[in-house]
């Protein structure tokens, strides 16, 4: 509830009359996109009030202490959302809320304390109870958990589909050098020098390949993060290139390329050489 | 006085090798009439198939002019020249070039097919072209399933297909044996007597002398035109 | 003849072209997906939101509806206020709450809606019958077999739960007079409605006289932007939103699937013309002294370019119509992968098959075929016969 209020709650601006009032406002804070979309700065006073559409005399004034950037939450992502944070019994008298919290955030000394303060709370606990905040994240992100899923599959289709057309595309090129292998094989070459070469060919290839291919990857990534974090403005990082990642691509073109060229090359040496030159 | 069927006058043509220029044709000036049947003989790259793709119309002389049956055609555009080779010439290749994904009968129609005629004649035609060539029997083969000389005979005729002014052919018995090759001159010399102009390039004593004229060539000029006597 | 010939050509290598053809399947499977994807989502939401008719929903201020807890006060007064307007033809307010049922010992927790039955657009009755008088409840299928109930059982039904005290603000016994599906439920989600007054007697007092959404049904032929507009003046504390806005809303939150999925599209039509491209390049590097004798025996350039385009069309084409069935497939296991969306209506589609999409996405693919084709084809058909002839000769 105080969540939602912290997101929603309405807030009109209205020019501050320039003597000082009687009660003297409070701070908030609010975050990058509600002060560009609204254009606020530090210092600029407002009136705060949980009902919308209700008049400035309605409200509370308060002042823009802070303006803060918005965590990297990814099941935040595109939601519009602006937030803004108040001090905890401003927020509570506003809403209505009384002398209530959705919940408490606690951090232990020390992190091998934690089973054990998560026992004694719920042992104690009375209409509540506790969780490691880890456990509480893995639920509330099953969009994210979605989007993750969705992105394997998609990487998974990727990768048969680059396997296929490869796969294509080598024994095109393979064949295209039927004569040439013909003329090898003819001149007394053995079928696995004939093979050996066109696969050192086709993995040279590959790497040469799969490293052009993390450097496009690496640019695009760039290009990509710095685009959605513009559009979302969020700080969170849409793709990120490991180390073991490059090496996963590296190693899978790789084996695919010489894959690819074993089972191309392989088609042609079994024929009769005079086959090869259509005879 | 027989029809003029080729004129080349002064015709000169020169290949771009690196910086400087082959010559392979200098200056050749030649006149073949209707029936004639010309047997044009030469070291190699004494510049004959250099002159058999000009009289072919494809390729164009870098100076001097051709004329087949009256007309100009070291001018020509490529769709001029395509449909005048359809129409006026046969060729028939050393290496046979018949298509292998066809039949005999199939590799005969395909000019025809080119030039718009009916399906109906057009297999007509083709058959009694294989009969003609003594192929009768193998209408429905695939050039693979044919000896070297039955695709030659295959090969002269498709190249007789749209009734042509002028059969060329470059060396046609060149993947021959000799038995084979000596059915290809008969059938050559059988098509000259029913009145088919040929003029064919050969290293082929045999072939060169069973024409009815001999032109010697050397280094891209004509050093001798001998008529049969 | 050209068609036979093409066909004849691609024969001859069957592996290849074989291989060709499934390559090109992929691109054009993964092409339909994203053509899917792209419109999916927009059409199937915009199908949902226009299955009962209401054009326009009213939600607290800011909000979209159910996205929140918040909800709307004075509901008669509103009622009220756009009674007021001669184009709207119906008014449904829906209040949002949770109840609990006890059941062996344990509670099970349901989403419910109080609604007004004679205008609700929620739910369509599948078995027995609507909530007509204060006592009934009507549930889907996912409550009714965690309770293990059945129509006309009397279920003891509690809301407004408190977790210190352990006690709830009301609790009622309510029949069960129907089983229904609702249109905007979310997979697996047990959910249940009752009359609003009902679900009003059983809250706290404060949350009384509110409505978490009003469902707005128009006259027929009313303008749905000009009514939005004319109730954001009139009710300044809530958010009218036509089917246009929540549609523009939705698409602002899932942007993200249509960018991924024209990305996607371009790099598969990219990949089905690149070898498209290849294998025709291939074919017309080995025949380039057939392609040669053809245009010496006077074959056209444009009939032998021809010729060599319905090779790649042939191909493109076949790859094509596989694609399709692939693509389906496909499409319906990401669709199951994106459904678990939390708490997005089970009615919607990520992966949506409209036809004149994709057959112009299909279409698109064959047409890259020919342009495909036709380069590699015009160079061979172009080069010079003579040259081509030695060249092959020599090789």
């Amino acid at each position: 509830m105080i969540h939602f209020l912290a997101s929603f709650a309405a807030v009109l601006l209205v020019q501050q009359p320039a003597q000082a009032d009687s009660i003297q406002p409070r701070t908030i804070a609010i975050d990058e996109a509600f002060a560009a979309a609204a254009g606020l700065r530090v210092g600029d006073r407002l009136t705060l009030s949980a009902s919308p559409g209700s008049d400035a005399s309605a409200g509370e004034p308060v002042i823009v202490g802070a303006i803060f950037e918005r965590s990297a939450d990814p099941s935040e992502i595109a939601r519009g959302d602006f937030r803004a944070r108040l001090h905890l019994d401003q927020l509570q008298r506003i809403s209505g809320y009384g002398d209530r919290v959705d919940r408490f955030a606690i951090a232990t000394t020390d992190s091998g304390d934690i089973g054990r303060v998560l026992d004694q709370v719920n042992r104690q606990a009375f209409g509540f109870r506790a969780y490691r905040s880890r456990d509480i994240a893995v639920e509330t992100s099953r969009t994210f958990l979605v989007v993750s899923r969705f992105h394997r599959a998609i990487g998974v289709i990727t990768i048969v589909a680059s396997s296929v057309f490869l796969l294509c595309i080598m024994v095109l090129k393979v064949d295209e050098r039927r004569r040439d292998i013909a003329a090898l094989r003819l001149m007394g070459i053995s079928r696995a020098s004939v093979v050996q070469s066109i696969v050192i060919e086709a993995g040279l290839v590959a790497v040469l390949g799969s490293m052009l291919g993390v450097l496009i990857g690496w640019a695009t990534s760039l290009f990509v993060n710095a685009h959605y974090q513009a559009v979302y403005q969020t700080p969170l990082e849409f793709s990120i290139l490991t180390g073991p990642i490059i090496a996963f691509a590296v190693s899978l073109s790789l084996i695919l390329g010489i894959a690819a060229g074993l089972a191309a090359s392989w088609r042609l040496v079994r024929a009769p050489p005079l086959a090869l030159f259509g005879r | 006085m027989s029809r003029v069927v080729v004129a080349l006058k002064d015709v000169k043509r020169d290949y771009p090798l690196g910086r400087e220029s082959v010559h392979a044709l200098q200056g050749v000036t030649l006149e073949i009439a209707a029936g004639d049947y010309v047997a044009i003989v030469g070291p190699s790259g004494c510049g004959k198939s250099t002159l058999l793709n000009l009289i072919g119309v494809i390729d164009k002389p870098t100076a001097g002019t051709v004329s087949i049956e009256g007309k100009r055609v070291d001018g020509m555009s490529d769709r001029e020249a395509t449909t005048f080779r359809l129409r006026t010439i046969g060729f028939v290749f050393q290496r046979f070039y018949l298509l292998p994904i066809l039949s005999a009968v199939e590799n005969v129609s395909l000019p025809m097919a080119e030039a718009r005629v009916p399906a109906a004649e057009r297999a007509e035609r083709a058959a009694k072209l294989l009969e003609y060539v003594g192929l009768s029997e193998r209408l429905n083969h695939r050039p693979s399933e044919l000896s070297g000389g039955e695709q030659q005979r295959v090969a002269i005729a498709r190249a007789l297909a749209n009734k042509p002014s002028l059969l060329l052919a470059d060396e046609p018995t060149g993947e021959l044996d000799a038995h084979t090759g000596a059915e290809i001159i008969s059938l050559f010399r059988r098509l000259n007597d029913d009145g088919t102009t040929i003029v064919v390039v050969t290293h082929d004593e045999e072939l060169a002398t069973a024409a009815r004229r001999q032109i010697h060539m050397r280094d891209g000029r004509i050093v001798g035109d001998a008529f049969e006597i | 003849m050209r068609i036979s010939l093409a066909w004849a050509s691609l024969i001859r290598h069957r592996s290849r072209t074989l291989l060709a053809v499934l390559g090109v399947a992929i691109a054009a499977a993964m092409l339909l997906d994203m053509v899917m994807l792209a419109s999916g989502m927009r059409e199937s939401f915009r199908e949902l939101l226009m299955s009962r008719g209401f054009e326009v929903r009213l939600a607290p201020k800011g909000t979209l509806p159910f996205d929140t807890d918040a909800s709307i006060p004075n509901v008669n007064a509103v009622i009220a206020t756009l009674r007021a307007n001669p184009d709207i033809e119906a008014i449904s307010p829906v209040m949002g709450a949770s109840i609990h049922v006890p059941v062996n010992g344990r509670n099970v927790s349901s989403a419910t809606l109080g609604i007004d039955p004679s205008v609700q657009g929620d739910y369509e009755l599948l078995e027995g019958a609507d909530v007509k008088d204060g006592d009934a409840l009507v549930a889907n299928d996912h409550l009714l077999g965690e309770l293990g109930a059945r129509i006309g059982d009397t279920l003891d039904v509690a809301t407004g739960y408190d977790p210190q005290t352990r006690s709830y603000t009301g609790q009622r016994k309510l029949v069960l007079s129907g089983r229904v599906r609702f249109i905007y439920g979310a997979a697996q989600q047990p959910a249940s409605a009752m009359q609003r007054e009902t679900l009003e007697s059983m809250v706290e007092p404060e949350r009384r006289n509110r409505a978490s959404l009003f469902m707005v049904r128009l006259q027929k032929g009313s303008d749905s932007e000009a009514v939005r507009s004319w109730i954001a003046e009139q009710l300044p504390n809530v958010t009218a939103i036509s089917i246009a806005t929540a549609i523009a809303q939705v698409d602002q939150r899932l942007s993200y699937f249509r960018q991924l999925a024209f990305i996607l599209g371009a790099v598969s039509l990219f990949v089905g013309f690149l070898l498209v491209t290849t294998l025709v390049t291939v074919s017309v590097n080995e025949r380039s002294g057939e392609i040669a004798v053809m245009r010496a025996i006077g074959v056209s350039r444009a009939h032998v370019v021809q010729q060599i385009v319905v090779e790649g069309v042939a191909i493109s084409a076949a790859g094509a119509l596989v694609g399709l069935g692939l693509g389906l497939v496909t499409a319906r296991y990401l669709n199951t992968i994106l459904s678990a969306f939390p708490g997005l209506p089970m009615a919607i589609d990520f992966f949506l098959f409209q036809p004149r999409a994709a057959w112009s996405a299909l279409g698109l693919l064959v047409a890259s075929g020919i342009a495909a084709g036709i380069y590699p084809a015009w160079r061979a058909a172009s080069l010079p016969i003579a040259e081509s002839l030695r060249r092959d000769a020599i090789a």
